[in-house]
């Protein structure tokens, strides 16, 4: 028989707050232990959360970035479990009136993958377990989080590696989250289940608690799908459970202790009041909610002819996209601003994260200045190029390295000139040619290209050359 | 009665006695009575000493003091004061030493107060007795074989025992006003959300307040307006609305309209009951109309009390793990067992009862039926009081149906005991202010009392009504007991 | 009724042990407090929604930091403590 895979997500983002979500001690990663904490946020006996605004203006956006209905009137409530971890014994969560419901993810597909609500709450500390002792460090504990909770829609791994992706590129597009997964600021829980291909029925699920790597999710979610249908077909059964992956292995195993006796004892939170928020308000957020990724990305294929792949590319990175709209403003053909980005300037920017910060030199202005040298047929390409890094190195802008006399272009008797020069400057390459190295001309074409600073065409120097030496 | 606070600010500002020797007579009358009256768990002299000297210095240097600048004072040992030991009298908070301030003791603070010490209560508010502290029972005053009242009874025994001239006690159902009518004092519960609660180590967070315990009605409006206010740090404060009460607390009552609700005095003593109707007489002689209505929403006052603040308990209470602070456990397998067994060795079979009791109407299958249940009631009991108070400006009630229990007598009988809070719950489920103040004698011969409620953040209205009840009686009613400190 | 498995499932949610001894007294006690509160489900009233004491909403706080405390201070009433960390040490 053949099964089908049925996941769902849970997933956790911490939000890109200056302080955690009840006290005003600061959310920097990292800082040694104990150093990011106040009697607050170590839940001191008498202390009381205060909540921070900016941590419900982001987990709007976050819902009006995946098409979720914001709710006007919601609530926070306590979720009572007792761990080393949570210092008041409870978590301050949402339960029943979380702050945004019924979106959903669009992968490129088109399939919807819906999303049952997102909330916010707050983060636990952190554990470390060495030789037996525990020890415990709270700077982690109450960063604000929100928990986007999906429908259980995916039907792949591959569908689940592009969900993530595509929440981790809205979240950083919309500016809430760095959504770094191995910092911990995007960790997923999946819930998964397997059923026979064409059944409606769910199956019983497994969930996989706190993976922080997408490759890892494929893994386990793989490994998972497999432990599970063997287990079917050996005529087992799947047990619900809560799981672990461990990526050394490969393989998944269950979570005890923890979650043995989950009964949350969920109730509202006597500490803090109604957050109410208007339609006026909402929409105010709305407007502050950039084109997202996958739009430009549509946009920029239609308008400028720009290949998906490098539409894509130029759009997964909010401000790479906003340097290539300013920098395209006016010019004739966006694409070579698309191509300098992706060549030049994607060289310079090793690492997804230096993509993120897009830390160059060179203005979004002064590209155009270049760009438009060539439009105008002043510059040549190849000198463009090397111009281009020139500015990148030092900052400075296309004038001070082309001339206008650069830019006058160059007439066929000082071509001609110039390529005489080359045969007889390189007579071994001459003769190395007649001999059948075709690389050889190329050495000279250099040659014309270096003594003309890059001024002359490079084929119409090759013809010249061909020429001369027969 | 003469305000005991403006009294000892003249003294100091009239140069009668320093504020050191004063401070001094208060902490020599608490090594003599504390004794019998156990209301201090802490006393802080050297601190005590230290704030009464800057006080002198001040004077010294022709400056002018505040109100309440060099009175010594107490605190009920739940609110934290930083590097002061504060531990609910429970076990399981020994030692415990806070990092920061209760906002309202920063606030007293300012305005110079003198703290002599931490004062005994029922472990984390949780009794009506004061014996369920794990440092054993504060005593009445007015007989030492009789208790002082909870929760907040060290802070009345002080008080009434002369060995404060005031104190902040904390009111989550009853526990400033029933102590206060024991003690034969007065105690004012504020509006929910007048008074920060940021410090005030929770019991159940959607009742508690801090308010004064004091001997005269103007010195409560005094504390009360320098206490009350908004603050930041709690989401729930709201502060203080209007003017400041002692300015209105002479105010001619003429024509005030005072409430009798007659749930109120079913099941109460007929000592208690005829008190009641004593003070209706006298406020009638003032010019005040008596009007009489019923509240039927109270019959559930208690179960829906006991259910929502043991609910609120015994999460409030989970942090107690040993981990960051407090007790913790000698012997232990691994971090749950040490968890476990701190708790268990920690807290009190009174607050064990609640926590389970709270855990259960809150666990799976019986939320509906209890805490949701108890939830819609709260809601109607808070209707209810709105459309009294269409009718009548305050509402008049005994605090307690009864005098001070003999010692002992309290914690043998849970359930019983809980029945005696049946006339202050109502305020704290509806978020009411109410001030208790005595109102008689019983047989024998410990004090009686009685609540004036108001409507929320009429405070003055009811002070108002308080201070010309007391100003009519005087200290027949309002007796001092043998203990303490008289200059 | 509450039985002694109600008060030993309820116990340990609540994070405390009830010795043997005393799973009588304590279930009693359950019992009785439980019957108490019992008396909300003769009420004909069926109440009302009840939102929060004084109805109020948005308190909110800016995002601006305020330093964190001395860690000297944050672990001074701790039992235990390692290398800047809270600490439960290993017992046998």
């Amino acid at each position: 028989m053949k099964y089908e895979m049925v996941a769902g997500f849970e997933t956790h983002i911490e939000l890109a707050t200056n302080t955690k979500i009840f006290c005003s001690c600061t959310t920097q990663f990292g800082g040694d232990p104990n150093t990011h904490c106040c009697p607050i946020c170590i839940g001191l006996p008498g202390t009381l959360p205060k909540l921070n605004k900016q941590v419900i203006k982001y987990a709007i956006m976050a819902g009006l970035a995946t098409n979720c209905e914001i709710a006007n009137i919601s609530k926070m409530d306590r979720k009572n479990y007792c761990y080393p971890d949570l210092p008041k014994a409870y978590q301050i969560s949402q339960y029943d009136k979380p702050l945004c419901e019924h979106g959903y993810v669009q992968l490129s597909s088109g399939k919807k993958i819906r999303l049952t609500r997102i909330h916010i709450e707050e983060d636990a500390g952190k554990l470390i377990h060495k030789r037996g002792d525990t020890y415990v460090d709270y700077n982690r504990g109450g960063v604000p989080l929100i928990e986007i909770v999906s429908e259980p829609d995916i039907r792949s791994v591959e569908e689940a590696k592009e969900y993530v992706e595509k929440l981790q590129q809205i979240m950083r597009f919309i500016g809430i989250s760095d959504c770094k997964m191995q910092e911990g600021s995007m960790r997923c829980d999946v819930n998964i289940s397997v059923r026979p291909e064409g059944s409606d029925k769910l199956g019983t699920r497994t969930e996989i608690k706190n993976m922080n790597s997408i490759t890892f999710i494929g893994r386990a979610m793989e490994y998972e799908f497999q432990r599970q249908v063997d287990l079917i077909e050996s005529g087992g059964q799947v047990e619900q459970q809560t799981l672990r992956y461990d990526d050394a292995t490969n393989t998944t195993s269950s979570m005890r202790g923890k979650e043995d006796a989950n009964d949350y004892r969920y109730f509202r939170d006597p500490d803090l009041v109604t957050i109410s928020v208007t339609d006026e308000e909402i929409d105010e957020l709305r407007k502050q909610i950039p084109e997202l990724l996958f739009q430009k990305a549509e946009r920029y294929v239609q308008q400028f002819g720009m290949n998906e792949k490098d539409a894509a590319n130029i759009s997964k990175y909010r401000r790479i996209a906003e340097f290539f709209e300013e920098a395209s403003e006016g010019v004739k053909t966006p694409k070579n601003v698309s191509n300098f980005i992706i060549g030049q300037i994607f060289r310079r920017l090793e690492t997804e994260d230096d993509k993120e910060k897009f830390d160059i030199s060179i203005t979004a202005q002064q590209l155009r200045e270049l760009v438009k040298l060539i439009d105008d047929g002043k510059v040549k390409n190849n000198l463009a190029k090397s111009t281009l890094e020139k500015m990148l190195d030092t900052g400075k802008s296309v004038t001070e390295f082309i001339t206008e006399s650069d830019m006058a272009g160059m007439d066929e008797g000082m071509l001609a000139e110039l390529c005489k020069k080359a045969v007889e400057a390189n007579p071994k390459a001459v003769s190395d040619y007649k001999a059948g190295k075709v690389k050889a001309l190329k050495s000279m074409v250099g040659f014309v290209m270096k003594e003309s600073r890059g001024k002359a065409d490079a084929s119409a120097a090759e013809a010249k050359i061909l020429e001369l030496i027969g | 009665m003469e305000s005991k606070i403006r009294h000892y600010s003249d003294m100091l500002k009239n140069r009668e006695i320093t504020c050191t020797e004063l401070t001094e007579k208060f902490l020599s009358g608490i090594d003599t009575s504390n004794k019998d009256l156990n209301a201090y768990v802490t006393v802080t002299a050297d601190t005590a000493i230290e704030a009464a000297k800057k006080v002198d210095e001040k004077l010294s240097r022709g400056e002018e003091l505040s109100l309440l600048e060099g009175i010594p004072m107490t605190l009920k040992d739940n609110i934290s004061t930083k590097g002061i030991e504060t531990t609910c009298c429970s076990k399981i908070l020994e030692g415990y030493k806070p990092i920061y301030n209760a906002t309202v003791w920063e606030a007293l603070q300012a305005q110079g107060a003198v703290l002599l010490g931490k004062t005994n209560m029922d472990e984390f508010a949780m009794g009506s007795s004061s014996e369920t502290s794990y440092f054993g029972g504060a005593a009445n005053p007015h007989n030492i074989n009789h208790v002082a009242g909870g929760s907040s009874g060290g802070v009345a025994s002080a008080v009434g025992g002369n060995i404060a001239v005031y104190g902040l006690g904390s009111d989550t159902g009853g526990s400033i006003r029933q102590p206060v009518s024991f003690c034969g004092i007065v105690g004012l519960k504020p509006t929910y959300g007048a008074v920060s609660r940021f410090g005030l180590i929770a019991y159940a967070s959607s009742f508690d307040q801090i308010g004064p315990i004091t001997t005269t009605v103007e010195d409560s409006a005094i504390v009360y307006d320098a206490i009350s206010g908004y603050d930041k740090m709690d989401s729930t404060s709201q502060g203080r609305k209007g003017a400041p009460t002692v300015d209105t607390l002479k105010n001619d009552i003429k024509g005030m309209k005072i409430g009798i609700a007659r749930e109120y005095l079913e099941g109460v003593r007929d000592e208690v009951r005829a008190c009641i109707e004593k003070a209706c007489e006298v406020y009638k002689s003032l010019g005040a109309e008596i009007v009489y209505f019923n509240l039927p929403a109270l019959k559930y006052a208690l179960p829906v009390y006991y259910i929502l603040a043991c609910a609120e308990a015994s999460s409030n209470l989970g942090r107690y793990d040993g981990i960051r602070y407090g007790y913790r456990t000698d012997a232990y397998k691994d971090v749950n067992e040490m968890i476990c067994k701190t708790r268990s060795e920690g807290f009190g079979d009174e607050v064990k009862r609640r926590i389970m009791l709270g855990t259960y109407v809150l666990s799976a299958g019986y939320y509906d039926a209890y805490y949701k249940k108890a939830q819609n009631l709260r809601g109607s009991i808070v209707n209810a009081f709105k459309n009294a108070f269409k009718t009548c400006d305050v509402i008049l009630a005994p605090t307690v149906p009864m005098t001070a229990f003999e010692k002992g007598n309290a914690i043998s009988d849970p359930i019983e005991t809980y029945l005696t809070d049946i006339c202050t719950v109502p305020v704290n489920i509806a978020g009411l202010p109410g001030v208790s103040i005595p109102c008689g004698f019983g047989e024998n011969g410990l004090p009686i009392g009685m609540q004036l409620i108001g409507n929320t953040f009429c405070e003055s209205t009811i002070l108002n009504a308080a201070w010309q009840y007391e100003n009519a009686v005087g200290s027949e009613v309002f007796k001092s007991s043998e203990y303490g400190i008289k200059l | 009724m509450v039985t002694h498995e109600d008060v030993i499932a309820i116990a340990r949610l609540s994070k405390l042990y009830i010795p043997e001894e005393e799973l009588d007294a304590m279930t009693k006690a359950m019992d009785d407090i439980i019957k108490f509160a019992d008396t909300i489900n003769n009420a004909s009233e069926k109440g009302v929604e009840f939102d929060n004491i004084n109805n109020l909403s948005n308190a909110f706080r800016e995002d601006e930091v305020v330093p964190s405390y001395d860690r000297e201070e944050i672990l001074s009433n701790a039992n235990d403590i390692d290398e800047g960390h809270f600490l439960v040490r290993k017992r046998v």
